[in-house]
């Protein structure tokens, strides 16, 4: 069975814990921890190294068995036909990005005079992510700045890519995304935003998970809507 | 080639928004019809569930790039390239299985354009060949059968109607809130937008259970939100004369020597072609892949595609363009917004929908202020990618921060167009619509103005900072919104279907989607394609397949239109 809807499910969880890699060797799963440590880093609240952001991207390179969870979470699906021979060509094109950028960090941290990139203390990482990324550390949102955006497509694939932005997206795919993928281990990333996520993503099937406490709880149209309640003027 | 000679009654071609009201409405009728999709078909409970990284960042209901690609370019001489362009679920119930569900309905104006306007320099504007109380009834059945909420006496403006919503609307959410404060300060008359779910107190006695804010873009296993797959396939399977053909690919709409349609030729699952023949035709596959496929669609008698003598099919297209402002809180003085909770859009108004030529533009649209988004992808233009700076903004915003968007409705013009593309193919080895495109003036000017606007509605409801998301130098898409590319009008030689969405050229070919919109809307299109799909099956129906033909004659407009 090719068809989407006949895919099959494969039994597998991911141990956020795990030490087990499948697609990184030794020095670049470190190196991707180092590197996950100062895009999301950790302060006073956790970052990208304890929620696992590592063994989130290790699963999702190694091949095409962890792309998509089965809906209620237990276990992940395993694409088949023409959709498993176009995620395995992506997955191709992506293992060599990561391949590719990971030789080039360590050879940008040799260039500023560190053994490699996870030997460099956090302010040469940063200058390493400064000169991969072509562009100086992020600035903080203020809330004094006027700029203007022009629109674009909804929704975000990772394809197209650079090495660096790649990393970042999912650094942040391993801090957000349902843990059920290997990464925001116990939540961590949904608690440091306070995002009330699902226990499960069973929980989101069947009514058992609500965000209606956090909407607003006490309203009426009578008051909220003019053409119901013109201000006093227009009466 | 599998040849299927058994004629069947209908064959239906797209089971989103345009091809369920028609299944439903044909077999229902008693006759017999054949349903493809080039998608699965997904079961809501079996499939679906709140999965941000699945749903928004994999693509698992979006179409694979790679597998159906589309190109764009924005004139005749620029180079095209490939882009996810106007991105509709490829599965059985279409665009209803991720759309957040706006169907507010059009108003009577929509359909008189050109009689208001006359004619615009660079554009296309002609009126409907039908008006807005030929689709009233049907607009109705589909609230009343689809399943609709909103709340009744709440827009000013508004069309006829015939019957209140079946359901109350959805409450707000804080954010949603804060739009009304904004509105209110500035004399604007928020309401909860019409939207395709029901809520708890509902008069079709469906459950309501959905709250968990995995709403846009994401398949909803509760099926609190009313989608095709869920409402007019199940209506039309429960007759005995509807089949779905789901992982079908129909490549070519076959031609008699009468100039005829007689049926389609459809690649399978598995990859073997097959013809299947039908007494009547009916495309509804999206604005974009209709004309794709009857440009596909060449033979003797139609060289240049099928029901294409005008050269018309693919031209005028209009796409929208879901364009919005984004407004930051002091999370030290505001409380929460919450701006992940929500079945999407939370208030929204119709007050900027008609024209008014002090505003400098033609047309207007709807606004409405929607989530954010979940963790991963909250809307935040700009945000910084890593570092200290990026955890704080989501530490800092995510809670705090709202948009308020716009449908821009772009003008029709001749030069926005669907074509084949000369060098990419699809998965089946055919060649790909390519979208040339380009904005009117009048659709800078409106997203200017009325994104100004939305920055303004934000600062009466006190955001500190706003952020303005205008149109660019090409449309993206992203309201995955497609109209126009099959024209509808009364002369043939400039337009391709009639006022029952019927080939004026090909009796037996119906148009059953946004194609035949001669403008765009000011409103999301899904519940007006529905009715109009619903009208024109009627037609199939009680008059077409019954051997005559009747034409609808217009009256004058007068000054009260």
């Amino acid at each position: 069975m090719t068809s989407k809807s006949e895919w099959m499910k494969l039994d597998l969880q991911i141990d956020p814990d795990t030490q087990e890699r499948l697609f990184f060797s030794e020095h670049e799963w470190n190196t991707i921890e180092a590197a996950a440590s100062r895009i999301i880093p950790t302060d006073h609240d956790p970052g990208a190294r304890e929620a696992r952001a590592v063994v989130f991207i290790d699963r999702y390179l190694s091949g095409i068995d962890y792309v998509y969870a089965a809906a209620d979470g237990s276990g992940f699906l395993q694409l088949a036909g023409a959709e498993a021979d176009a995620a395995r060509a992506r997955n191709n094109t992506m293992k060599k990005l990561y391949r590719e950028g990971l030789v080039e960090l360590d050879t940008i941290a040799g260039r500023l005079g560190a053994a490699d990139f996870v030997s460099a203390d956090a302010a040469l990482q940063d200058a390493v992510l400064v000169e991969i990324s072509g562009s100086p550390k992020p600035g903080h949102v203020r809330l004094d700045e006027h700029e203007v955006f022009y629109s674009r497509l909804q929704g975000n694939t990772d394809q197209g890519k650079s090495f660096f932005e790649t990393l970042c997206f999912h650094v942040r795919q391993g801090f957000y995304s349902d843990p059920v993928y290997g990464g925001n281990k116990d939540q961590v990333g949904w608690k440091v935003i306070g995002f009330p996520g699902p226990a499960s993503l069973k929980d989101t099937m069947d009514g058992t998970y609500t965000t209606a406490p956090y909407f607003a709880q006490e309203w009426d149209w009578h008051e909220l809507l003019l053409s119901y309640n013109p201000p006093a003027g227009d009466r | 080639m599998v040849k299927h000679f058994d004629h069947v009654d209908v064959v239906i071609v797209g089971l989103g928004a345009g091809g369920g009201p028609a299944a439903k409405v044909l077999a229902e009728a008693g006759y017999s019809v054949v349903g493809f999709d080039k998608g699965p078909w997904l079961r809501n409970k079996e499939h679906y569930s709140g999965d941000e990284l699945k749903f928004q960042n994999r693509s698992y209901l979006w179409p694979d790039v790679d597998l159906m690609p589309r190109t764009v370019r924005s004139d005749e001489n620029s180079e095209s390239r490939i882009f996810n362009f106007s991105p509709v679920p490829s599965a059985v119930g279409g665009g209803t299985t991720h759309m957040a569900g706006w169907t507010p309905r059009p108003r009577p104006s929509d359909f008189i354009m050109r009689s208001l306007h006359g004619d615009i320099d660079g554009a296309s504007l002609a009126d409907w060949p039908y008006r807005y109380e030929h689709l009233e009834p049907y607009l109705t059945k589909v609230e009343w059968s689809y399943g609709i909420s909103g709340l009744d006496g709440a827009e000013p403006g508004a069309g006829f109607r015939s019957r209140p919503f079946p359901s109350g609307p959805l409450g707000p959410t804080k954010f949603g809130l804060k739009f009304y404060e904004g509105c209110r300060k500035l004399g604007i008359n928020a309401m909860p937008l019409p939207m395709s779910h029901l809520t708890e107190r509902n008069e079709l006695g469906r459950k309501a259970v959905n709250r968990t804010s995995f709403w846009n873009q994401y398949g909803d296993p509760t099926e609190t939100r009313s989608t095709v797959a869920t409402t007019y396939i199940p209506d039309a399977l429960a007759t005995g004369n509807f089949e779905v053909r789901a992982d079908s690919f129909v490549k070519e709409v076959t031609v008699g020597r009468d100039g005829k349609a007689t049926g389609v030729i459809y690649i399978d699952e598995n990859g073997v072609e097959h013809e299947q023949r039908a007494r009547v035709v009916v495309l509804a596959l999206g604005a974009i892949e209709s004309a794709r496929l009857m440009l596909m669609s060449k033979s003797p008698l139609f060289p240049d595609g099928l029901a294409n003598e005008s050269g018309l099919v693919g031209k005028n297209a209009t796409f929208h363009e879901y364009l919005f402002a984004v407004g930051l809180f002091d999370k030290e003085v505001t409380p929460a917004l919450n701006g992940f909770t929500g079945n999407y859009q939370s208030g929204g108004s119709m007050h900027f929908y008609e024209t008014d030529e002090s505003r400098g533009h033609l047309g207007g649209g709807i606004i409405a202020t929607t989530q954010i988004g979940q963790p991963i992808n909250p809307i935040l233009p700009g945000k910084p990618i890593w570092g200290d700076a990026a955890k704080d903004a989501d530490r800092d915003y995510f809670l705090h921060s709202m948009k308020i968007g716009m449908i821009l409705q772009d003008l029709p013009q001749e030069t926005n167009r669907v074509d084949l593309d000369p060098d990419v193919k699809d998965r089946w080895g055919m060649p790909v619509a390519r979208i040339t495109n380009k904005p009117h003036a009048n659709d800078t000017a409106m997203s200017k103005w009325q994104i100004d606007k939305n920055v303004e509605i934000l600062e009466a409801a006190g955001a500190v900072r706003t952020m303005p998301v205008y149109l660019g130098e090409e449309f993206t898409g992203n309201a995955c919104h497609q109209h126009g590319t099959v024209r509808m009008g009364t002369d043939p030689a400039k337009s391709v279907l009639n006022e029952w969405a019927q080939a004026h050229s090909v009796e037996n070919l119906f148009v059953l989607d946004g194609s035949g919109f001669a403008t765009a809307l000011g409103v999301n299109p899904t519940l007006t394609i529905m009715a109009h799909s619903w009208r024109a099956a009627d037609y199939i129906a009680s008059t077409y397949l019954k051997g005559r033909s009747e034409r609808l004659v217009l009256d004058p407009l007068t000054g009260s239109n």
